[in-house]
């Protein structure tokens, strides 16, 4: 990273060229796609003729980023949605059909007769998936794509499953929109969304460029009850981003993507302020954020941080800490509360 | 005295039974293949299944006729396979153990299963070459390995064996756990579940092949030793003494129905239930001796498995309930029912 090397000044001075930069790039002019388009696609060539017409989107950033691209006229059915939609999309959603929250039957997805299915995971699309194979689309003509975050499930390409080496980034999230824009033949809206994306991140970089506090954040997913470990953001996930992005960093310093802590272990490391996630799920007591706000701040142990003293407990959306377009939203509703704390000047 | 041989006795019941079965599985199949979330017209079922095997040659809509032809046919046959296979082997380790509770999985193999499958998808073993199934199949036979060296270590013996196989279940859970709680995300752990709790989704046309002529070997190899297994009932001592080699015989027992299980759990993951209860159910119908047992137990897992997985696949609107959750929902009341009536007839 560029950004720890410079100084407060400087660091703020590129930052807020990037913003510019952003702004000025935002009326973006990409070249139309010229079909066929042949991407490879998770070490797949994939073949387009023509724009999808009928697509269906698999899994909750497959389809927000559709979503974003304008695509609602050609979709005909999304699944599995973890949490719910973007408000901003939620007009835009309504137009298409929800085939299920959960991992859809094969048959339901052939049903709306799609020309073009997107997947974010390969539970949802791939060698082992109970969904959809590769060549159960391929063979009837549907094309196909995965989400190119997750093309290894496989700990040793480290990228969104197992533990992670280095800190994650939007980069393969701005590549798989650019991809589908591509795919879908607009890819001006797709460098627009992009850039309006980086505008974001550097703001976001700029508007905590002035402080030197270096808080430490503790992100709290969920715990099946006070009593258990908490499942934890790791330091090298979309937590560990949103920390760095906010001139901080991820009290837990293990690079398990989603470690599991005790209390004790949580009160170690003493953060400056305790992110807890808001869930749309309703599996677990503490999905809630008003449980976790009043575990804290009643535990004889955990209420006794510094931390919880100070109030310095903030709420994000929980799809946050999941490596997803969402990261971004999430990044800047934690901003907000961190000026509000006194912790962003 | 079997309710069969009571209602019509001798060879032509039997035969009629076998007729019967046959006929019922087909239309099991057919009910399987017709039914399904995409309203497909019975002609065009009819059609894409003669089309592909090359009797006619109607044009057809390409998506009804591969969503007949390479999802719900290939599921159904192998859903009748994997039902046939897991009865044959619970009704084997039964008579083996002397244990009307043996099942498939005694032998460890789907823990076993479970931890090659976790080893793949947390571990990253084989780093992508290795399918998930492969690996399953890999951790199925670790896990009968160890139950054979621990039973013969400790000499044999039906309550030996269900031991070491206890001790293996235990032992590859644990394994399952700890790399799932150090090694996993929750996506993960999500997928692992997910896969644990068995779906015939993921089957095609290759599975079938495969599965096939595991269960077809399986089935002559457990028929061939009938007459043994009948024996086996009197005990050890007693199947010796009638010239059985009985060592011989049981390990070649085993291996068959921890290969069979190893491949049904690797595929379609474990699915409970069946090879528990559906040999008690054809015991009540043909009688207790293997030459009529085996073939009941292949014919009524058959249909059995088919049926349930029809209605996995339509309780749920746009998505498929786990396999497992329906043989034992639907099972336990037809077994109650048999466990009823056996009382009764005794």
């Amino acid at each position: 990273m560029l950004a720890p090397l410079l100084s407060g000044r400087t660091r703020n001075f590129v930052a807020l060229g990037l913003v510019s930069l952003g702004l000025m790039s935002a009326p973006a002019f990409a070249a139309p796609t010229s079909y066929p388009l042949t991407l490879d696609n998770c070490g797949v060539e994939v073949t387009f003729d023509k724009a999808p017409e009928r697509a269906v989107a698999l899994g909750q950033n497959s389809a927000e980023i559709m979503l974003l691209l304008g695509l609602e006229d050609r979709m005909v059915g999304t699944a599995f949605w973890p949490s719910k939609v973007l408000p901003e999309l939620a007009e835009a959603n309504e137009k298409v059909k929800l085939l299920t929250v959960e991992s859809p039957s094969l048959e339901a997805i052939l049903a709306e007769r799609p020309d073009f299915v997107a997947a974010q995971l390969p539970i949802l699309l791939g060698p082992d998936s109970k969904v959809a194979k590769r060549e159960d689309l391929s063979n009837l003509d549907i094309g196909n794509y995965l989400s190119p975050g997750v093309c290894g499930t496989r700990q040793d390409t480290g990228d969104a499953y197992g533990s992670r080496e280095s800190l994650w980034n939007m980069d393969l999230l701005y590549q798989e929109i650019d991809e589908l824009s591509q795919i879908f033949d607009v890819a001006d809206r797709g460098q627009e969304v992009i850039a309006q994306f980086k505008a974001r991140e550097a703001a976001l970089r700029a508007r905590v460029a002035g402080s030197d506090t270096d808080p430490s954040f503790v992100f709290w997913f969920s715990s099946p009850s006070p009593q258990d470990d908490a499942y934890l953001g790791g330091k090298n996930g979309a937590s560990g981003f949103i920390a760095d992005l906010l001139g901080g960093h991820n009290a837990i310093t293990t690079e398990a993507e989603w470690p599991t802590v005790s209390w004790e272990g949580i009160v170690a490391t003493n953060p400056t302020v305790i992110v807890i996630a808001s869930l749309d799920r309703d599996r677990w007591e503490l999905d809630k954020p008003e449980a976790k706000r009043a575990f804290l701040t009643s535990d004889p142990v955990v209420s006794q941080l510094e931390a919880v003293k100070q109030g310095h407990i903030a709420v994000m959306d929980g799809q946050a800490m999941n490596p997803t377009i969402r990261t971004i939203y999430g990044a800047e509703q934690l901003a907000d509360q961190l000026e509000a704390f006194g912790l962003i000047k | 005295m079997s309710f069969i041989s009571r209602k019509f006795g001798g060879q032509a019941g039997l035969g009629l039974l076998a007729l019967l079965s046959l006929l019922l599985l087909a239309l099991a199949i057919g009910a399987g293949v017709g039914t399904g979330e995409l309203p497909i017209p019975l002609d065009t079922t009819y059609f894409a299944i003669t089309n592909r095997l090359g009797w006619t040659a109607v044009p057809l809509d390409r998506i009804h006729e591969s969503v007949i032809w390479d999802y719900r046919l290939s599921r159904a046959l192998v859903a009748a396979c994997c039902g046939a296979g897991l009865a044959l082997c619970g009704a084997i380790l039964q008579s083996l153990l002397r244990n009307p509770l043996a099942e498939p999985y005694v032998l460890g193999v789907s823990a076993g299963a479970s931890t090659g499958a976790v080893s793949i998808i947390v571990l990253g073993l084989g780093a992508g070459t290795v399918t998930l199934s492969a690996g399953a199949f890999a951790g199925s036979l670790a896990a009968f390995l160890f139950v054979v060296l621990l039973a013969s270590g400790a000499r044999g013996g039906a309550d030996r064996t269900i031991l070491a196989g206890v001790a293996a279940s235990q032992l590859f859970n644990a394994l399952t756990s700890y790399i799932v709680s150090t090694s996993a995300n929750a996506q993960q752990a999500r997928d692992v579940m997910f896969w644990l709790l068995g779906s015939f989704g993921g089957v095609r046309w290759p599975e079938f092949q495969l599965v096939l002529v595991m269960v077809i070997l399986g089935f002559a190899i457990c028929l061939y030793y009938a007459r043994a297994l009948d024996a086996f009932a009197f005990g050890d001592d007693a199947a010796s003494s009638l010239g059985i080699s009985v060592s011989r015989v049981r390990v070649i027992l085993f291996a068959v129905t921890a290969m069979m299980t190893a491949t049904i759990v690797s595929m379609v993951g474990s699915i409970g239930f069946v090879g528990l209860v559906v040999p008690h159910a054809a015991r009540f119908i043909v009688g207790p001796l293997h030459m009529r047992l085996l073939p009941a137990c292949v014919a009524v897992g058959a249909i059995f498995m088919v049926l349930a997985d029809i209605v996995s696949r339509v309780i749920l609107p746009q998505q498929v309930l786990p396999i497992g959750v329906v043989t034992a929902l639907i099972g336990v009341p037809f077994f109650s029912v048999i466990l009823y009536r056996a009382k009764r007839a005794a």
